[in-house]
């Protein structure tokens, strides 16, 4: 279990990287965090010639909680976001998820913009930028583009970058409506196992307990995180209860298309599916009211 | 009977090393000059090996050998197998063909194990694919694909073995039960994967060797298939072995590794990837299946049982299909049950090869029974509970002797049951449960009374291969007294984990009055040891705890021989007092420590005539109770204490998922008298933790093409923190009639009854559904395919239940 003979660089600045990614393009992996590339190079998985090492860039380690959203920097830790009391007050649901993504010690080194740019269809962190359609600020020697989440995410360990491209920053939305709950779940054969299903929900309510706006997402279900803006929009002005989880629930399940592996089959990943799906929405639903 | 350190929360002598990063494994043997083996293994689970091409990894940077089976299989032998089958041999490079997806076909060795690595991938080896068999029955049918079609068939061993009269109390009960229970194929996993570093000396013409090993007759059998004098090889017993509970046997990378460094004349390391070690490391453990058959009546009497066990070793067999044996020497558990059948199979597939793991095949067996006796409880609609109690074997019963042949020693059983159920405040459990089912979850209690036999011999081996005569087992201790008066235990086997040093140096400490703290302990290495048949089947605590006594116990005698000869008395008129002997009666008639020591190492003029010089004793003895050979009906001890747990556990549920949740856990536990409390405790709540395992998560899972899918910890489930509950162990201590202190083996403890307890739990939770599961390990899809199966078939318990 030792990787391929690579080259290895170490980007002081943006620029740098972007300047090594436009020489070495294909050839090329941005390591950040490494919780997943390292242990992929030492299965020899993974054979990038060269090895770019952004973990020194400052300027992407950065979270700023803005009115509209909360940008952070690419190279982020996933425990500095999770210790960061204003994302946990005003985006709880990123919160939510971050305890579920690995355990404390590979989120002390793993990053946000890693697990978002590696594109696991199974990772928490693609899920909650697909349920929040998060936009994601990319960066190339050319120049910089930002697109939705929707778009970023191709397929599994695909994202729509090109090779000469970085991520430099994730912005996340922040709902302004008063009354919202979120919830992200998820069914592991253990704790901290990657996702044979993961859900997340959020929901906001108006002063009367009518659904103002609703997301609901599903991971691990299909080649990419799924979100199901056609089954929530539905939900808008009207009150929630049970039987509508239960349904909104179903109907997602219903439109996934899970795979069989060892440890699930696609019908229990499908049936699980519909479960957590109806829990998220539940228990988001649940915050949102409890917010007076 | 009070003790001065036995039995008392002492700090451990092993364990500031290791707290202190100061062990030492084999990957910190770093040999001047060391080169570093990396293996090319088999994608495939048969086939004909049609070339391989070595020039371009030979070409690589750093690299000096590329060896193949061709070369190998010539120039060593094959290593031993416990049964009787000499076509079945096993090398560790395949030669012609390969078995089992995994299996070693090249060794590359290079400069550093990643230029090793890099070489490897150079090897070109070309394959025919052959036919293969992956499953147990497959494999056990006519004109199934041969594993190896020297050996003419897929079974290693079989036999039925009758004791007493099975046919007549399965026509005379009442009632009669029949299932399956699956166990799956798991092993202990440790840390530390296999690692072994060797070095030749031209000049001696010895072979050094550092190995991570808990195995018998180690140096011997690498001496053999290396075709050396068994002095020329030196083993050294002084490395620490990161885990291990059966699975660090590492003989056939011990002889690669021993091979190519006579060959090169260059120390030579392997240190086994993770993937080597999963795939090819030959130490996964029991793959059973179990058919079992129970007899009993109408008030919960067990008259008879009949198990068909099968199991599959995989592509090669080692000590593997011993696994087999060692349960028939608990084969009723601790039930009074006259007559029992035991038809054990073992089968080749073309799997990677069985291992020894914790407990040699007694918790799948523990397992199999657990479940049985808990069927039967619910066949009479009984409490599970009184069941128990009524075939528990009595207090008074022992010294109890099983229809296999096995006495089993001493015990309480019912007192352990009662003392775990007490501290789980089993009532209140009762109606925790029985809320939860009420507010509509699915929760379940979980009872197993198992027992743990202890005190490892070698007599399953003549049990189940009627060639083989071993009877001897021995254990051995030197105990050295120096010239400062400073005491040193010598033993003669490395250890994994056991505590082995506070072992002896508790001992010792006891026999002589010396403080444990001040003892040292050290190692012999293989050419300088007393014979030891290394820390297996639970033996230490009775054979090297026993030795190390024995032997401070002469040094004690040596002591007062001199006292006697300089105050002109027997024996008898002196006191032995912390080292000191002094005349009864007369305090100021005293030799100190110091004062007796110096005489045997300075003054022979005043030392007994004929008495040896110094002050050093060896003690060397053998398994009590062993040393017999089998009835011709297959009767025999094997192995001579019996201790005795007894689990409570309770399970929820998640009803849409099929997500368990160990909420509570006890541990009732007798093994006697505990030598240290803490390494008991702490090595049961190991095997509580390894049962959890092998009761909901870890499993060496095969495709049916024959590939390993869980070879890496993403799919091989050890489970975590998260996943094992506070564990509570309550004591219970019924002394060995056989053992120097009252000890009894426990390194087995916990993993031999949690399986059983869980199994138990979460089929209690099932149990309104009206559906069960019988398969280890119980997955969160597997359980809810059960809980499905019930809501397809509308049992009126659930809906009733429904949220």
């Amino acid at each position: 279990m030792k990787a391929p003979p690579f080259e290895y660089a170490r980007a002081t600045s943006l620029a740098e990287a972007c300047e090594l990614l436009r020489r070495y393009g294909d050839e090329a992996k941005l390591i950040a965090g490494g919780q997943s590339l390292v242990p992929m190079m030492a299965m020899r998985l993974l054979r990038p010639a060269w090895l770019i090492d952004i973990n020194e860039i400052a300027a992407l380690k950065f979270v700023a909680v803005e009115s509209e959203v909360v940008r952070t920097g690419a190279c982020a830790r996933q425990a500095v976001l999770e210790r960061d009391a204003t994302i946990g007050v005003r985006m709880p649901l990123l919160k939510q998820a971050l305890a579920w993504v690995g355990h404390v010690q590979t989120r002390n080194r793993g990053t946000a913009g890693g697990s978002l740019a590696h594109a696991d269809p199974s990772a928490e962190l693609p899920l909650v930028a697909q349920v929040l359609g998060a936009g994601m600020l990319l960066r190339s020697a050319k120049g910089a583009r930002k697109i939705a989440a929707e778009e970023f995410f191709t397929g599994p360990m695909s994202t729509a970058m090109a090779p000469d491209e970085c991520l430099e920053e994730v912005h996340w939305p922040l709902w302004q409506e008063r009354r919202t709950g979120s919830e992200f779940t998820e069914l592991s054969a253990r704790h901290g196992d990657f996702a044979m299903v993961s859900a997340a929900a959020q929901i906001a309510l108006d002063s009367e307990g009518r659904c103002v706006r609703a997301a609901l997402g599903l991971g691990g279900v299909g080649i990419t995180p799924l979100a199901f803006p056609g089954l929530t929009a539905r939900l808008v002005g009207t009150r929630l209860g049970e039987n509508d989880f239960e349904q909104l629930a179903r109907e997602a399940a219903a439109q996934c298309d899970p795979g069989s592996d060892l440890h699930a089959s696609a019908a229990y990943r499908r049936h699980v599916a519909g479960v957590l799906a109806a829990r998220a929405l539940r228990a988001a639903h649940g915050r949102a009211e409890s917010v007076q | 009977m009070t003790y001065l350190y036995i039995g008392k929360k002492r700090r451990t002598k092993e364990d500031p090393r290791f707290v202190m990063g100061r062990g030492r494994y084999v990957a910190d043997v770093a040999l001047p000059g060391m080169k570093h083996v990396a293996l090319v293994a088999s994608p495939h689970p048969s086939a004909r090996i049609a070339s391989i091409r070595t020039e371009a990894a030979l070409a690589h940077a750093g690299v000096h050998c590329v060896l193949t089976g061709e070369e190998f299989c010539a120039n060593t032998d094959s290593l031993q197998i416990g049964v009787d089958a000499p076509e079945v041999t096993r090398w560790a490079l395949a030669h012609g063909v390969v078995r089992y997806a995994g299996e070693w076909v090249a060794a590359v060795v290079a400069d550093t194990r990643a230029l090793a690595e890099d070489a490897a991938e150079l090897v070109e080896v070309e394959y025919d694919p052959l036919p293969y068999v992956i499953d147990p029955e497959a494999s056990l049918e006519p004109g199934a694909v041969l594993v190896h079609p020297a050996h003419g068939s897929n079974v290693l061993y079989h036999r039925k073995f009758v004791w007493g009269p099975v046919e007549e109390a399965f026509e005379k009960a009442e009632h009669r039960i029949a299932f399956r229970a699956v166990w799956g194929r798991n092993a202990t996993v440790p840390i530390e994967t296999f690692g072994v570093a060797a070095q030749w000396d031209a000049g001696t013409q010895m072979l050094d060797i550092w190995a991570s090993i808990q195995m018998p007759k180690f140096p011997d059998q690498t001496a053999r298939a290396l075709r050396l004098p068994g002095n020329a090889v030196r083993v050294h017993y002084d490395v620490d072995v990161g885990g291990s509970y059966g699975v660090k046997r590492g003989i056939k990378h011990t002889v690669l590794v021993g091979y190519l460094a006579k060959r090169l004349g260059m120390p030579v390391r392997l240190i086994e990837d993770r993937l080597e070690n999963m795939r090819g490391g030959d130490m996964h453990g029991p793959d059973r299946f179990f058919d079992m058959q129970v007899a009993f009546d109408g008030d919960g009497t067990i008259r008879g049982l009949k198990i068909r066990a099968v199991d599959d070793v995989g592509a090669y067999a080692g000590r593997s299909p011993l696994q087999l044996a060692k349960p028939v020497t608990a084969i009723c558990g601790p039930y009074r049950i006259p007559a029992v059948e035991y038809e054990p199979t073992s089968v080749m597939t073309n799997k990677t090869p069985q291992e020894a793991v914790r407990g040699f095949g007694q918790s799948p067996t523990n397992f199999a029974m657990e479940r049985a006796i808990d069927r039967v409880a619910r066949h009479l609609g009984m409490d599970r509970i009184a069941l128990r109690t009524k075939n528990l074997i009595r207090k008074d019963e022992f010294p109890y002797t099983i229809p296999s042949g096995s006495t089993y020693d001493s015990g309480d059983y019912h007192a352990v049951v009662d003392k775990a159920l007490a501290a789980i405040d089993y009532p209140a459990l009762v109606r925790e449960r029985d809320a939860a089912r009420r507010a509509g979850g699915l929760a379940g209690i979980g009872i197993s009374t198992c027992l743990e036999p202890s005190g490892g011999n070698s007599a399953f081996e003549v049990l189940f291969n009627p060639k083989n005569e071993t009877t001897t087992w021995m254990d051995s201790c030197l105990v050295r007294v120096d010239l400062s008066g400073a005491v040193t235990g010598v033993m003669n086997t490395s250890s994994s984990g056991q505590g082995h040093e506070t072992l002896v140096a508790t001992v010792v400490g006891e026999v002589l009055e010396r403080d444990p703290a001040a003892i040292r302990v050290v190692r012999a290495d293989s050419l300088t040891a007393l014979p030891s048949n290394s820390p297996v089947g639970s033996r230490m605590a009775i054979m090297l705890g026993g030795a190390a006594a024995g032997a401070a116990k002469k040094i004690k005698a040596a002591l007062l021989a001199i006292a006697a000869h300089n105050f002109e008395c027997s024996v008898e008129d002196l006191e032995y007092a912390n080292g000191d002997v002094s005349l009864k009666g007369a305090p100021e008639k005293k030799l100190s420590w110091g004062q007796l020591v110096t005489i045997a190492h300075r003054n022979i003029h005043k030392m007994p005539p004929g008495m040896e010089p110094g002050l050093q004793e060896k003690f060397v003895w053998d398994v009590p109770t062993g040393g017999d050979l089998p009835t011709p009906e297959g009767r025999i001890q094997i192995y001579p204490c019996y201790a005795f747990e007894a689990h409570v556990v309770y399970v929820e549920i998640d009803r849409d998922t099929g997500k368990p949740s160990i909420r509570r856990y006890v541990c009732g536990h007798d093994c006697g008298v505990m030598i240290n409390p803490d390494i008991v405790h702490g090595m049961t709540y190991g095997g509580i933790a390894h049962g959890i395992g092998a009761a909901l998560y870890e499993k060496f899972a095969y495709s049916e093409d024959g590939q390993l899918e869980s070879g890496t910890f993403m799919d091989y489930l050890i489970p975590s923190a998260f996943e094992v509950p506070e564990l509570k162990i309550v004591d219970h201590c019924t002394p060995s009639p056989l053992t120097t202190f009252g000890q009894k083996g426990s390194g087995e403890a916990g993993y031999l009854g949690a399986p059983a307890a869980i199994a138990n739990a979460v089929n209690d939770a099932l149990e309104p559904l009206g559906v069960s599961i019988d398969r280890l390990p119980m997955s969160h899809a597997a359980i809810w395919e059960r809980i499905a199966t019930a809501h397809d078939t509308g049992s009126p318990t659930n809906e009733a239940g429904k949220r």
